[in-house]
Parts: C-alpha cells; structure tokens; sequence
C-alpha cells in the first residue's frame, strides 16, 4: 500500500476506535516523521486506538523521562548521528575520543532504561553500522563502537523491554530500498517509508501481546497442509509429510499454542496416521481438538471454539482450499484464516508470520503445559455432554483451588493473565510483568491469584484479584475461560471478599467495564450481592456491605493455602 | 496527473482535494510545514515513481510548480 494511502486511512479511523487509547511514543536521535501514520495505521487496523507520539529531535535521554507515562516507548538510536558525521569521522578517533563516546552513550542508556523502567513496554533497535559501513569487509572503528554498546544494551535490558535486530529487516529490504540518503544529509531523515513499513510489520506483535490479541489456536486441515496428496484418494503410502511445517507446530505447542485439526476425511484414516505413519511428526497427543467428519468447516471451527471455551478471534485456520479459505474469511470473519501457497518454500514462510502472531510477551513453564490442560478440558467437555445433572458432575470433578497473596515468583504468568483473559474479566486492565511487581511489592494493594485442579489435571495459574486497600477497591477480577462453567468464580469471589475482610475492609467497591468481549459478566456483581451505585454506558460501578456478604459456600470446592 | 497530485496532497494534508488549486502554498494551507513537506515529496515519489534531486524538493513549494516538476520528469 501507499504512503499517501496509508495517511488517508489512518485518518479515516482516526477518533472512530473504541477502549481506551493505547500511546505509543517513539523517540529518536534522527527524524523518524514518517513513521507516525504507518505504526498508527497497522495497530489501528487490529482495533487497537493508537496514538503516536514523536519525541523531539535528538533529545532521547529528556525525552525518556517524559513519555514514561506512555504505553509504549519505541526507541530509533542510530550510532551515526551520535556526533555528526561519526561514520566519517571515528577511524581519526584517539582512544581517549573512542572511549569518551562509548562512556557517554553507555551512561545514557543506562539514564533511558532507568526513566522508562515502569514503562510497560520498551523497543529498543539494536545499534547498526550496516547502513554506513556496507562496503567494509573488515573490522573498523565503528564496528568495534558498535559491539562495545549493543553488548552494554543486551547487559542492561530489563523484563519490560524487547531489543530489536533491525538489521534484518533491512537485509531483508535491501539498504537500498530502506534508507534515503539523500534525506539523510538534507534532514536526518534515514530510513525510507518502505522501511518504516517492515519495521511496524514486524514489530507490531509485540503491540498485540499487551492488547490481549494475542492467537491461542491453530488449526490445520489435512490434506495438502500437514502433508502433500490426499489421504482418501493416494492412500496411507502415499502422502508425502511436511515435516518442516510439523516441526515448526512442535515448537509453538512448547510456547503454549494449542494445535487442532479440521478436516474432511475419515476420522480412522487421519487416526491411522496420526498413530501409525513413520514420518509423521504430529501425534496424537500433539493434538488437543479434531473435527474429521464431511460436516462443514464453518460449523466445525465454532464447534471447537466452544469445545476449548475461546473466542473464534483467537483461532487460527490453515487450508489449502480456495473454497474452504473463502468460506471461512466470508462467514466466520474473526478467525485469522492462512491459504497455504503453492510453492512449498513460502509455506515454510508463512508458517514464520503464523507464529508471530501467537507472540507471548515471555514463555512460562505453564505455557509448555497447555496442549495437555487444553487437551483435558476437552475431555471434560465430553463428560459434561454425557453428565445430565451439571452438579453432579462438578462433584465428581473434585476440584480444588490453591489461593497465593502477593506471590512475585509467579508475577511473568499474573501478567501474561492480564494480557490474555477477555471473557471473565471485568475491568479488563492489562498489567505487564513490571506492573505486576509493582503491585506486588507496593503495601497497599494485595494481589491474590490461584491454581486451580481437579481429577483431570491441573489448569494452572487461572484466576486473578487484585485489591486496593486505599481505595476499598477491586481493581481486577479475572479467570481464565479455561475453568469456567465450574462455579470457580463464585468461590473466587468468597475467597476475595474473605481476604478484604481479614484487612478490615468493611464496604468493599467494585467495578464493571464494559469491552466488546466480557458481556458474560455485565450482572456479575449484582448476581453476587453487590448494589450498584452508578450505571454508565460503559461502567457500573457497585458497592458491598461485607458483613451483609452471603458467602456462596460451595462444598465441592476445596480452598488451599498455598503461600 | 492533476488529480493524482491532488490526491497525494489532500491525503498528507489532510484536506478536501477541491480546496487544492493552483494557488496551493503553504502560505494558504496551514498543515503544509517542512516536515508535511518531506511527507508530501516522499508520497508523490512513491505514487509516480520518480526522484526528486534536492532543488527540486526546495522549489516545489506550491501545486503550480509541483505540477511543473512532474510534467518535466514524464
């Protein structure tokens, strides 16, 4: 697309998106202008309501301090314009000149990280001297400034911040195409437009992880997709496996992505393979959910997003069929839909962007862990179909929560909570793991998560409270819709207002924001015992006598310690 | 020619295409400053495909001399 276009666009949405406004400042030591309207529109077109901000010329270090309050700080710190001219003038340098720059950038690196500390993300470009030095073949000056300083980078990042390898993204362009020297010299202007496109491409995963867009499903057809041939018509021998692609599955199941299949095919021929061809690399247990049957795709992936309780904006869906990949992108819109292409090495392309947009802000242990918890819900699922009396059913379920206060070896999973939970959720704030130390270290608040079980398995780290002392407030109520349908909210919830009670709270306030994914719990409250004591569009906000609080008592339910 | 000049530029500066004519400057288009400029240049240089050397980015300060240049360059 078009600069002039991009910029059309971006206004059009401008002021037209709902929730709140996500502020992106971008700070730099060269002029990065162009940028603006391209970062904005690609976040904009994902419903994020993004707003740009551009730092003053050259003034990183103040301008550090100033954006902190911004959602997002992306940094362009470009090695050559740290005095003007350095390309040219560094090989002069003595090694008092050489060793002063390197003192002076090292210590305003340490200044920026410090100021943007509780930002909630930082982007930093990694230092480059690829634009200015691409016709030495050896080691210089500014190679050897170059390495000193991306190795003080790497040293000092902190959990809020990503370092970017931007040489990359103008390898893959070309320098050619993605700088303008010419500009360069008239205004410090380096990169191209084309440049500034990749770069937002490429890092607008990042964006999407702390906006809860994140994926959490793939799904794949079969045939021509986990191998080449039609398994009905070229039979178990001849189909030839995609093992690449396969392997690549593997490796975001580890990060926690929950793999299915929906196919047309005979279930026991896809079994047969599943189970018994040797070259497969996905086996059964790889995958959580399978719609094989002759019903169509449309049905079938609503049927899975019920069976692992998500939202269809959370699945992913891989076909080779025109039909089915039309199909799907016309009546279910939500689903992220990818054709696989007819050259098999872009498939293995594609599979690269797939990943990315299951990016996770960082990988737990629990993530590796999911497939199997997802895997179990699914089983659950089943037993709920067979079960007529639901309550018996939980009976049966054995279920136990583990409640821990203030726990901070747990706080990279509470975030990644804050980011991804968007049915039961009911204020919806997203914290990234600084924010939740902060939380957690801070006397006033008291954040409260738990670990839930049954007789199936453990679905982890799934519910979140966080309390406000100050405010009598409950800042976040959140569960994962991996335990819904259990009752665990409403045991959740005596478990918090039990705590609020043991810290003397004796009216207890509470709030509902409304987002276009949480209307399940727009009576939550009210159902509970709470009266409400101001209704808004978009907010209700309610308040609670604790002594006149009906505690729910569910018996079925066993309420651990775990701190 | 005309309109796609006209496009580019209602679109960096966020106007209405009929308020451009050949008058246009930044003396009566209040969004055209030197960094909307630099926009503007970079944006009609992708949409026809051309360069502009660095004269050429200083004269062309108003539509009339812009519309100039491109003729030129066709």
């Amino acid at each position: 697309m078009k600069y002039s276009e991009i910029i059309r666009l971006n206004h059009e949405l401008e002021g037209k998106l709902e929730g709140a406004e996500y502020k992106v400042a971008i700070l730099s030591n060269i002029m990065v202008h162009q940028s603006k309207d391209i970062c904005e529109y690609l976040l904009r077109i994902e419903s994020i309501n993004t707003k740009v901000v551009i730092g003053e010329y050259d003034n990183i270090v103040q301008d550090s301090e100033k954006n902190q309050d911004s959602d997002a700080v992306v940094i362009f710190w470009e090695a050559c314009n740290f005095i003007d001219g350095l390309q040219y003038k560094i090989d002069l340098f003595s090694d008092k000149e050489f060793n002063g720059i390197v003192n002076k950038i090292k210590l305003e690196i340490d200044i920026v990280l410090s100021a943007l500390k509780n930002t909630s993300i930082v982007i930093i470009n990694k230092f480059s001297s690829l634009i200015f030095d691409q016709f030495s073949l050896s080691d210089n000056n500014l190679r050897r400034l170059i390495d000193i300083l991306n190795k003080h980078l790497k040293d000092s990042v902190r959990v809020n911040t990503r370092l970017v390898d931007v040489d990359g993204i103008i390898s893959r362009l070309s320098i050619k195409s993605a700088t303008d020297l010419r500009y360069y010299h008239s205004s410090k202007t380096l990169y191209s437009v084309e440049f500034y496109k990749e770069y937002f491409e490429n890092i607008k995963y990042f964006f999407f992880a702390a906006n809860g867009k994140t994926k959490k499903a793939l799904i794949f057809d079969c045939d021509n997709t986990l191998w080449k041939g039609i398994l009905a018509e070229d039979g178990f021998d001849g189909i030839e496996i995609f093992q690449e692609i396969q392997y690549l599955a593997l490796c975001l199941i580890k990060k926690g992505v929950i793999i299915g299949l929906c196919s047309k095919n005979n279930p026991e021929d896809v079994d047969n393979v599943l189970e018994n061809h040797p070259d497969m690399v996905l086996r059964n247990d790889n995958i959580v959910i399978k719609k094989i049957n002759w019903d169509n795709k449309v049905l079938n992936l609503k049927s899975i997003a019920e069976d692992l309780n998500i939202g269809l904006e959370s699945l992913v869906f891989i076909d080779d069929s025109d039909f089915e990949v039309g199909l799907i992108k016309q009546k279910l819109p939500d689903v992220k839909v990818f054709q696989v292409p007819s050259k098999k090495h872009e498939y293995r392309l594609m599979m690269k962007i797939v990943s990315n947009l299951f990016y996770n802000t960082s990988i737990t242990e629990e993530d590796a862990q999911k497939n199997k918890m997802y895997k179990e819900q699914v089983e659950r699922s089943k037993v709920k179909n067979k079960a007529v009396n639901i309550e018996s059913y939980l009976v049966s379920l054995g279920i136990s929560i583990t409640v821990y206060l203030d726990n901070i070896s747990q706080s990279s999973r509470i975030s990644q909570l804050t980011q991804k939970t968007n049915q039961f959720n009911l204020t919806t704030k997203r914290y990234t793991e600084s924010d939740i130390n902060s939380l957690i270290l801070d006397v006033e608040k008291i954040v409260i998560s738990i670990e839930v079980e049954d007789k199936y398995g453990q679905s982890g780290l799934t519910g979140l409270a966080i309390l406000c002392k100050k405010s009598l407030m409950i800042d976040t109520l959140l569960l994962s819709c991996r335990v819904l349908g259990r009752n665990i909210e409403y045991k959740f919830l005596d478990i918090v207002i039990d705590i609020a009670n043991k810290n003397s709270i004796k009216t207890l306030k509470a709030k509902y924001i409304k987002t276009k994914k949480n209307q399940q719990v727009n009576d939550f409250y009210n159902q509970c015992g709470f009266n409400i004591t101001d209704r808004s569009d978009n907010i209700s906000q309610y308040s609670l006598d604790i002594n006149k609080y009906k505690y729910k008592h569910i018996k079925y339910i066993k309420a651990i310690n775990g701190n | 020619m005309e309109t796609r000049i006209k496009e580019v530029m209602s679109n960096v500066f966020d106007i209405d295409i009929s308020m451009i004519n050949f008058q246009s400057s930044p003396d009566n288009i209040e969004n055209w400053d030197s960094l909307k400029h630099m926009n503007l240049i970079i944006a009609l240089e992708e949409e026809f495909d051309i360069e502009f050397n660095d004269d050429e980015i200083i004269d062309s300060m108003n539509y009339a001399l812009i519309l100039n240049i491109l003729e030129d360059k066709n």
